[in-house]
């Protein structure tokens, strides 16, 4: 029987982990780790999971653990945050390249220095380009549900995938959670059938040196795979909704259909942006919200049928990246480019460092998106002393010397 | 490469086409390599009998008891005396107390449990008969030694001994509390049993002479102790007691304190015993010396118990004069202080000036024995006119040997069965056998830097049991339980023997050791990191350069 708690989202992760029969959890168990690996040390201690905990020195030594026993067939889950999952970079790139299904939550937060606990995509976004599927939960019950429908995703393309859950406003806060009837999970999420079989009577080694000949392919059938993981959550996602009662897509569309305005937000912030959309309706706006949920692999076909033919799109970014823009605006950008009746994208830089993404921080920027003429890279919203605005051309830096030409 | 011709051909990952094992042989990336090393642990080392104790206690971890027992008998025929009255040596030098910060491993409570455990097993000869005849005199610790391991080897042993039986200071001078006669009778019977012909009521130099007894036998093994009490300078001396034959005379049931108030001057082995048997019978005892506890030659715990027993010492007391008046005896004691060194390395007593009487019943010489020789001819002396004795026992007699505490002075039961045991070793060598026991090659003895205690079960030393005493003289103490005994076991590092703890096997990170009955390094893949030495719990391990034992 399913059943209906109230938790937070670290819990609701942990009881993720709990419902996939994870096998193996390794997990650096001091700060920045979460309540998620200590619900879960407490789950394995008292027999309820089924599973072997091991604690490690460092995010490396989890992943590293992870690495290890997932190549030894077992389910694999760890959790980290912030500078953990940074810690972990290395062996993210090894757990793809060996093609090991881990599944992990990164509870997001802002990066060091300055130390900061709080709400920020920069963490998760860094790791973007290492080959891992990546999920933007909105809600404790996505914390949990994402780690099933990442699994079943995961160990069909043999693909690691994390799910990224905002810090505090979702790791942190309760809200009610139903916990999945663990037959039907089982049902959705069969046991694990890894890749290949390690048999210590017959030892070989395991992504060792590849020469220039080989390479190229190899990391070319990571590509098609996680091209493929594209349609694969579409499908789990339908599955989910079969089996446990809701169905996931990549994308989620809100008040879209006659939208001449779309914005575009991810994570647990666009709880407060759907409630914007909906005030601005009534001032009779006719805006719409995209929530982009997978962000790897991204949809960029979905996202391009979705925005084509719009008057202007807003994307919002809880990130920024230094010398280009915000990273989901990037990514839009970069899927719209060239179509046929492509809208211009405007980037919005907001809560940066956990900073408060209101209701009226939703008013604000859809306010400015309807009045601003031009499209900008990144528009920065709410900083101290200055009204939305691009970055600044005019601020004084300190210059060298100027240059003695050497005759 | 073949077959690698289109993408679809490709593996998802990189995996060896041939099984590692016949590809990657990283044994050649290693300038050392680790070798499973039988070294010799501190305890072997600090036991004058030399037993080799991690050994042992790995047989009787395995349940082995017989091993055990065998092993043990190599080196000390009388596990279950030594297990109760040996100030045990090991001890001192246990690596888990250096190492660990703890209590050392009970090695003595556990040889007293392996004695009593295999106390029905017989002993049994092992060489074929050799027709040589070899006489023993003296049927203490040190003779008894000599005539098991001489019986064993198949000689005809005859042992030698001046009282009803033999036994000597186990049997007159232990007393009954710390070890009981009948365990001193049971070895006794054990040794007759193998065919020791024990022949009591007579004595050297009364009943015959060296010279007969080189006449009828192959070689002589005389161990007559040192029973001959020290004199003192004490005027007045004839009223003191000799502490010996009251000892003798406790343990014949006929010891009588004489008096309320007691006196026992020496603070040794001998005097604490007086000190303690006189508290049984009933007196109040004060044990009087010259130097401070720090100077005692008692055994520590036996100091300990005659506190417990509430014995009262004097130090820096040396008695001048003892005077009988009326009743009771007047001792004269000059007070001391501490000086420079003597040639013992003790520090040299001396007067303060300031002198005190105490009043006593009974006085009781506890001042040290020495060796009665008047038997051996002069020829046998050195320049001072004691029995010129080798190690070996071998004397300027090359039939005649010596040893325990006849030459050594008084000792201890473990130094004569030494004695004994090395003096039984020559006359073996000496009469063209040497089938005796196989001598391990000397090896270096582990240091407390190198163990690893880490992973060993911390838990409190066991100790044999103090018991109700139900009577005077009953046996103070109870052998450990087998339960107790093997978790003691377990605390052993087992310093420089392996016992297939498998730790090696847990660590190595290239699953270079292959587990066959023990580990056995596979150096195909061995990288010679040193691991598995460092993590060893006894260290039973040592890193070889790799250009000592291969051309590498």
């Amino acid at each position: 029987m399913s059943e209906r708690l109230l938790l937070t989202g670290n819990h609701a992760a942990a009881y993720g982990a709990m419902l996939a029969r994870a096998e193996v959890i390794s997990a650096y168990p001091i700060t920045p780790q979460t309540m998620i690996v200590e619900l879960l040390s407490e789950m394995t201690a008292s027999g309820r999971l089924p599973a072997k905990f091991i604690t490690v020195e460092s995010e490396h030594s989890a992943m590293a653990a992870c690495v290890g026993a997932s190549a030894a067939g077992a389910r694999t889950y760890t959790a980290t945050s912030g500078q953990g999952l940074a810690l972990m970079h290395e062996m993210l790139h090894w757990a793809v390249g060996a093609r090991l299904p881990i599944v992990l939550t990164n509870v997001s937060r802002a990066m060091a220095p300055g130390w900061s606990i709080w709400s920020d995509q920069s963490d998760i976004l860094s790791q973007r380009d290492v080959g891992w599927m990546m999920l933007f939960a909105e809600s404790v019950q996505e914390a949990q549900d994402f780690i099933l429908w990442t699994y079943r995703v995961a160990e069909q393309v043999f693909l690691p995938g994390m799910v990224g859950m905002d810090a505090f406003i979702l790791s942190h806060t309760a809200e009610p959670l139903i916990v999945h009837d663990q037959e039907a999970v089982d049902a959705y999420l069969p046991k694990f059938d890894p890749l290949y079989d390690l048999d210590p009577a017959e030892p070989r080694a395991y992504g060792g040196l590849v020469n220039r000949d080989h390479y190229f392919e190899m990391r070319y059938k990571i590509y098609e795979n996680m091209d493929r993981a594209g349609q694969l959550l579409v499908e789990a996602g339908e599955e989910f909704g079969e089996v446990l009662g809701h169905r996931y897509t990549p994308l989620e569309g809100f008040m879209l259909d006659d939208a001449d305005y779309v914005i575009v937000s991810a994570g647990a912030m666009t709880s407060n942006i759907r409630q914007a959309v909906r005030d601005l309706r009534e001032e009779g706006m006719k805006v719409g919200l995209l929530r982009v949920i997978a962000f790897r692999p991204f949809p960029v076909d979905e996202v391009r049928r979705i925005l084509t033919g719009r008057t202007k799109v807003a994307v919002l970014d809880r990130n920024m990246s230094a010398g280009h823009s915000g990273i989901f605006a990037q990514e839009i950008r970069s899927a719209m480019l060239g179509q046929p009746d492509a809208p211009p994208i405007y980037g919005y830089v907001v809560g940066i460092g956990g900073r408060d993404v209101r209701v009226e921080t939703g008013h604000q920027v859809l306010h400015d998106l309807l009045t601003r003429e031009e499209p900008e890279l990144a528009l920065f919203v709410g900083l101290k002393g200055l009204p939305i605005g691009p970055v600044r051309k005019d601020f004084e830096i300190k210059p060298l010397a100027p240059l003695e030409v050497m005759q | 490469m073949n077959g690698l011709g289109h993408v679809d051909d490709y593996p998802e990952i990189p995996v060896s086409l041939a099984p590692t094992s016949a590809l990657l042989k990283t044994g050649a990336w290693r300038s050392v390599r680790p070798v499973v090393a039988k070294r010799t642990a501190p305890c072997t080392a600090g036991c004058p009998a030399a037993i080799d104790i991690p050994a042992y206690f790995d047989e009787i971890r395995r349940g082995e008891l017989e091993s055990a027992l065998d092993r043990f008998l190599r080196r000390n025929p009388f596990p279950r005396i030594t297990g109760r009255v040996c100030p045990h040596f090991c001890e001192q030098g246990c690596s888990l107390a250096v190492a660990a910060d703890e209590e050392p491993v009970s090695i003595r409570s556990i040889e007293r449990w392996l004695g009593d455990e295999t106390a029905d097993r017989p002993h049994v000869v092992e060489a074929e008969p050799t027709s040589k005849r070899i006489a023993i005199v003296g049927g203490g610790p040190a003779g008894m030694a000599a005539s098991f391991y001489l019986r064993r080897s198949g000689h005809e042993v005859t042992l030698f001994e001046r009282r009803d039986h033999a036994g000597g200071v186990m049997r007159y001078g232990i007393p009954e509390y710390r070890l009981p006669q009948e365990i001193v009778d049971h070895e006794v019977d054990r040794l007759a049993e193998m065919g020791v012909e024990i022949r009591t009521g007579v004595s050297l130099g009364d009943d015959f002479s060296l010279e007969d007894l080189e006449a009828d036998y192959a070689a002589v093994f005389v161990a007559t102790g040192a029973g001959k009490q020290r004199r003192s300078d004490i005027k007045g001396e004839s009223l003191l007691e000799p502490g010996l034959p009251f000892l003798e005379a406790a343990k014949r049931g006929e010891g009588t304190a004489l008096g309320d108030r007691c006196a026992v001057i020496g603070a040794g082995n001998t005097a604490m015993d007086v000190a303690r048997t006189l508290r049984r019978l009933g007196a109040h005892v004060t044990v009087i010396y010259r130097r401070t506890k720090d100077e005692m030659t008692a055994i520590e715990e036996e100091y300990e118990r005659a506190l417990a027993d509430r014995v009262k010492f004097e130090w820096l007391m040396s008695p001048r004069e003892v005077k009988k008046a009326r009743n009771e005896l007047r001792l004269i004691l000059d007070h001391m202080r501490l000086g420079e060194p003597d040639e013992s390395g003790r520090p040299h007593p001396e007067p303060t000036g300031v002198s005190s009487e105490l009043r006593f019943d009974s006085i009781f010489a506890a001042v040290g024995e020495i060796a009665e020789i008047g038997t051996f001819p002069e020829r046998m002396r050195d320049d001072q006119g004691w029995v010129d004795v080798g190690a070996d026992g071998s004397t300027r007699d090359p039939k005649v040997f010596a040893g325990g505490d006849l030459a050594t002075g008084p000792a201890t039961v473990v130094q004569a069965i030494a004695a004994g045991r090395a003096a039984a070793q020559a006359i073996d060598d000496q009469l063209g056998f040497s089938h005796l026991w196989p001598e391990e090659e000397p090896v270096d003895t582990v240091k407390p830097a190198e163990v690893n205690p880490t992973y060993m079960p911390h838990h409190d030393r066991a100790d044999d049991h103090e018991v109700e005493v139900v009577t005077q003289f009953a046996e103070e103490t109870a052998t450990l339980s087998d339960a107790e005994a093997a978790e003691e076991t377990d605390r052993c590092l087992s310093c420089g023997y392996c016992n297939n703890c498998g730790t090696c096997f847990v660590f190595c990170p290239d699953a270079a050791i292959i587990w066959e009955d023990g580990p056995r390094i596979d150096h195909e893949f061995c990288k010679g990191c040193g691991i598995c030495v460092v993590e060893c719990p006894g260290h039973a391990m040592v890193l070889v350069n790799e250009r000592e034992v291969s051309n590498v």
